[in-house]
């Protein structure tokens, strides 16, 4: 756990202890609503996280490596954009492929996709997504975003 | 026959279990130590979150029975305009955590009459993460960064009226008072 983590909880206990003041019964029915929802998704979410250990481990930063260097052209940032949407990690995971790219003389707009996308796309989260708020708008948002991780990318070369 | 029904019930809301399950057995089966390596990645990063899900699921039934409709509707609801998205975009800057994670807090928000754009917004802003900017800086420089960053920002306003366009105005509807059910 970080210290961002240790605040978040520190924080929560507070605000559960205040409201416990405020309204013990009031503050009884809330725990009871995060715990009957908690109870819920919680199989779901050991599936999703399971699955991104898996795709880590298969879609590996390097093995992304060769679709994105120079020669790629024009196909280069939606390679990225693909890429970028199904792999998963930390962004830390990704910088330094960027940079190593960037350096092997791929373009700004390959890289710049690669690192919007790989945030901004969520193919990994796309089962959640539709759990909770139905396929029709997890899609959507879904397709929006891969284009725009290319439209981004794409502004990026173009002004830097 | 209950237990079957009841198991049929489970399966259809969670069978992403039952298809990560069978993903796993055949990594296990094909690259038998990549199976290995993948669960202990899900697992850590599972073990990373719990304190943030345990959190988030606190927040939200504390949200549930203090923030009042009337609060969320006028801050965030069909007339709440550029300055709920921009409200949206902002919290999704700062929130902390992995998207999955947030959730069950954003479906709480829509629950409560928060407009379908304010949703987007969160979502699109999420991928700005703050803590690594420093990272970014100094491996791609600021001019790269700012840039990014400040498209990654001006995305929620993108996306969100987008996203209105596609699903229609009533779109968020559906969630209100559902909360308990689910």
């Amino acid at each position: 756990m970080t210290s961002t983590d240790y605040i978040l909880l520190l924080v929560t206990a507070a605000l559960v202890a205040y409201s416990a003041f405020r309204n013990g019964a009031r503050t009884k029915k809330a725990l009871r609503i995060a715990l009957k929802q908690f109870l819920n998704v919680l199989p779901f979410f050991i599936a999703v996280f399971a699955m991104i250990g898996l795709f880590e481990v298969l879609l590996a930063p390097d093995q992304i490596q060769g679709w994105l260097g120079s020669g790629q052209g024009l196909l280069a940032p939606i390679y990225a954009a693909v890429f970028g949407g199904l792999a998963t990690g930390p962004p830390a995971a990704v910088f330094p492929l960027g940079q190593y790219l960037l350096a092997q003389h791929a373009s700004v707009a390959a890289v710049g996709t690669l690192l919007i996308a790989w945030v901004a796309v969520g193919t990994i989260t796309l089962p959640a997504e539709i759990r909770f708020f139905g396929a029709r708008f997890a899609l959507s948002r879904w397709a929006l975003a891969l284009v725009l991780s290319v439209v981004l990318g794409v502004v990026m070369g173009w002004v830097l | 026959m209950g237990t079957v029904k009841k198991l049929a019930k489970w399966s259809k809301a969670n069978w992403l279990v039952w298809a990560v399950a069978v993903a796993y057995i055949v990594v296990a089966v094909t690259r038998p130590s990549s199976a290995g390596k993948g669960a202990l990645l899900g697992l850590q990063t599972f073990g990373e979150l719990a304190a943030t899900l345990v959190t988030v699921f606190v927040i939200v039934g504390l949200f549930q029975v203090w923030v009042s409709e009337e609060f969320v509707m006028k801050h965030l609801g069909e007339s709440s305009g550029l300055k709920g998205l921009a409200i949206g975009a902002g919290l999704g800057t700062v929130i902390h955590g992995p998207l999955v994670g947030v959730f069950p807090l954003l479906k709480a928000l829509l629950t409560k009459g928060a407009r379908t754009g304010v949703v987007v917004a969160i979502v699109s802003t999420w991928a700005i993460k703050l803590p690594m900017i420093p990272l970014e800086l100094r491996l791609f420089g600021w001019k790269f960064t700012l840039l990014r960053e400040g498209l990654l920002f001006l995305s929620a306003f993108i996306m969100a009226p987008l996203m209105e366009l596609i699903l229609g105005n009533d779109w968020g509807t559906r969630f209100r008072g559902s909360i308990e059910q689910e």
